[in-house]
């Protein structure tokens, strides 16, 4: 539905750059006008005819899943937006330095009003490429958003040195292989990097692919929120892949941050894309596979925690039995 | 709706329509029924004389949208907005600031006949009396999703997250009875008898607290949030949006404890956006997501068509306190107003 309208997610620590990035995203001459949310601890004023004081309100669903919660005053603030969505091309929500993107995500999946009227573009994340690893050391808050992010700027990169920026980029990678990074100093990136990008669209899952089957495994023993990605050749039962999946979600849910996977089904020319945050998943089918592509289905988790064999051994089941593939 | 061409709309035969051009946030008639007033998304009030209703006049009463309007107590319509003002409006159009509370949105505003008045801001309930002056704010444990007065005008209910909070008020110390329930209430009604509370929830489903004795009223089986509430003049029902039809809630014979809700107006499989009960008899107006407007009599079921689909989802109804006119407006700004009188 072309007439919902995009949303941006900016998160970021405290000092990264986000209200700098905020200001330019707003300032910069692109003809195109935001609905800015902004939280009421910004570092910086922000100059916009339509700016939005959020609370953070994070309410727990009342509907027997604990780690369901969604972004309350977003509710309220998306489905008013609504009311006069002609004066803005699309709309911006800062959160603040110690948010969890998690509730945020999960608002635009639960709330039928906020579905319907608007989709999440992207969560952006901005990091301070100097003080990145220490973050990621003492506050659980920095490694969700490098997990949830879709694009992640790394930024204040005249701090620091290329060697230095190396090892900030493959801790983020452990955490989340399918980000796109991009580096900046003083949040200097062209717009149209940033808004517009359409990452959470179901099309867009796996847009960039994880290193499957490297062998190798992406665990961090200093980080606790890691990621494992596995493909199989043998297309997927729905029936197992469903029935292993909300077991998988119902159990382990609080510490799957996200999951993402494009499925071959039996006898079906089109890719089937899943997503999930927390226990809440969405999935549809997507465009045909092309003809010369190798129909393998593959997975991704980010979370922490992950039992990796368990992981692969559930997944490998849910193919179908061998010698029946199509 | 294959018949609808063949169905007769009240609109065409007793209505008279206008293109306001902006999303259509609430429609009140003044309570005296000389004016009807419409709160719009780009911030202006639109208001027609009940006598000349093809003639609309535009008020620039808020900086950027209009949030809630409701009818003020003798006349004319108060209304809240994004710039943190309440506003009110005669039946002639004339504005005035009544509060000004910076830069938070004023999200809801009721009014009740004896003159006093209530907005929403954020936490807090701003009780304001008939001159306008602040008479008490009441704080609340989360943002308020909606407020309502009992018919007496003497307690008002706001709802929030984990429930709802009854206030007196005219109380010499503020305490609210707090009436529990886990989960985001949005909006809010009293039972016209003051004998129950009734929320919408986040959770797409109704909770109840009968206050006698607190017992609790789960109303659920919702494909979608209910965000229209209405109670038909002597509580016998409580109609309400959210569902493929208009679903109605029975308050008598010891329901809707353990009570099977009536449906009336289903089968097209589009859903129901607004209801408003009539003032005087059991009937029920209700709008659809497709712009489809019509009367429902809750005793016979039998249902009138107002106005075809077509002109943007509705997003608010009204009648004025006779009961002899209704009003309708839906999301793209289009307005129907309809002469029900005896001729």
């Amino acid at each position: 539905m072309s007439d919902q309208i995009p949303v941006t997610v900016l998160t970021g620590y405290l000092g990264a750059g986000k209200t700098t990035l905020l200001n330019r995203i707003l300032t910069e001459n692109h003809g195109k006008k935001f609905a800015v949310v902004i939280n009421e601890f910004g570092e910086l004023g922000v100059d916009n005819d339509l700016v939005v004081d959020a609370d953070e309100e994070v309410f727990e669903m009342n509907n027997g899943c604990i780690c369901c919660t969604v972004r309350g005053d977003l509710i309220r603030i998306l489905s008013s937006l609504m009311k006069r969505r002609e004066k803005f091309d699309g709309i911006i929500v800062e959160t603040t330095g110690l948010a969890d993107p998690a509730p945020v995500a999960q608002t635009f999946f639960v709330d039928e009003d906020v579905k319907r009227a608007t989709r999440l573009d992207a969560i952006v994340t901005v990091v301070d490429a100097k003080h990145l690893l220490a973050r990621l050391d003492d506050t659980k808050e920095a490694e969700e958003q490098i997990a949830f992010a879709d694009l992640i700027l790394l930024n204040k990169m005249d701090l620091v040195s290329e060697a230095e920026a190396v090892e900030v980029e493959r801790r983020i990678r452990a955490i989340n292989p399918m980000v796109e990074l991009i580096r900046s100093t003083k949040s200097d990136v062209p717009i149209t990097s940033v808004i517009g990008r359409d990452a959470f669209n179901l099309e867009r899952i796996l847009a960039r692919e994880p290193e499957f089957l490297s062998g190798e495994d992406h665990h961090e023993h200093d980080s606790e929120v890691n990621s494992v990605a596995f493909e199989v050749s043998r297309p997927i039962d729905p029936e197992k892949f469903n029935t292993w999946m909300s077991d998988l979600l119902a159990a382990k849910g609080q510490d799957l941050l996200r999951t993402k996977g494009i499925l071959a089904y039996p006898d079906e020319d089109r890719r089937f894309a899943f997503q999930a945050v927390h226990m809440i998943a969405d999935g549809d089918y997507i465009g045909p596979w092309k003809a010369d592509d190798a129909r393998k289905s593959k997975i991704v988790f980010i979370g922490r925690d992950l039992n990796r064999p368990q992981l692969r051994r559930g997944f490998e089941a849910c193919q179908v039995a061998q010698g029946t593939a199509a | 709706m294959s018949e609808a061409a063949e169905l007769e709309f009240l609109l065409g035969q007793r209505g008279t329509s206008h293109e306001l051009g902006a999303w259509v946030i609430g429609l009140a008639f003044g309570r005296e029924g000389r004016s009807l007033h419409a709160g719009l998304g780009d911030g202006t009030v639109r208001v027609a004389q009940v006598s000349a209703p093809q003639d609309w006049l535009s008020v620039e009463a808020h900086k950027g949208a209009v949030l809630s309007l409701c009818a003020d107590g003798q006349d004319g319509a108060i209304t809240g907005g994004d710039d943190g003002r309440v506003m009110r409006i005669a039946p002639d159009g004339t504005a005035t600031e009544l509060a000004k509370f910076g830069s938070k949105w004023v999200e809801h505003v009721v009014a009740h006949e004896s003159g006093i008045r209530a907005a929403s801001v954020a936490k807090a309930v701003h009780v304001l009396d008939a001159k306008g002056g602040l008479l008490k704010s009441l704080a609340h444990p989360s943002t308020v999703g909606g407020i309502a007065f009992d018919a007496k005008g003497k307690r008002v209910a706001a709802s929030h997250y984990n429930g709802a909070s009854l206030w007196f008020v005219n109380a010499k110390e503020d305490k609210p009875r707090l009436l529990d329930w886990k989960g985001s209430h949005a909006a809010i009604a009293i039972h016209p008898e003051g004998g129950h509370v009734v929320t919408a929830m986040q959770e797409m489903s109704l909770h109840g607290w009968r206050l006698q004795d607190g017992q609790h009223m789960r109303m659920s089986g919702y494909p979608s949030k209910t965000h229209s509430l209405s109670f038909t003049n002597k509580g016998k029902w409580l109609a309400t949006s959210g569902a493929e039809a208009v679903v109605l809630w029975p308050f008598f014979g010891g329901g809707p404890m353990g009570k099977a809700p009536t449906e009336l107006a289903g089968g097209d499989g589009v859903m129901c956006t607004q209801v408003a009960c009539h003032p005087q008899h059991e009937m029920v107006a209700a709008g659809f997501e497709d712009g489809l407007v019509l009367l429902a009599d809750i005793n016979t079921g039998r249902v009138l068509p107002v106005a075809p689909p077509g002109q943007g989802g509705v997003s608010a109804l009204a009648w004025n306190p006779a009961g002899s006119h209704l009003a309708f407006g839906t999301e793209s700004g289009f307005v129907g107003i309809l002469d029900l009188s005896a001729r």
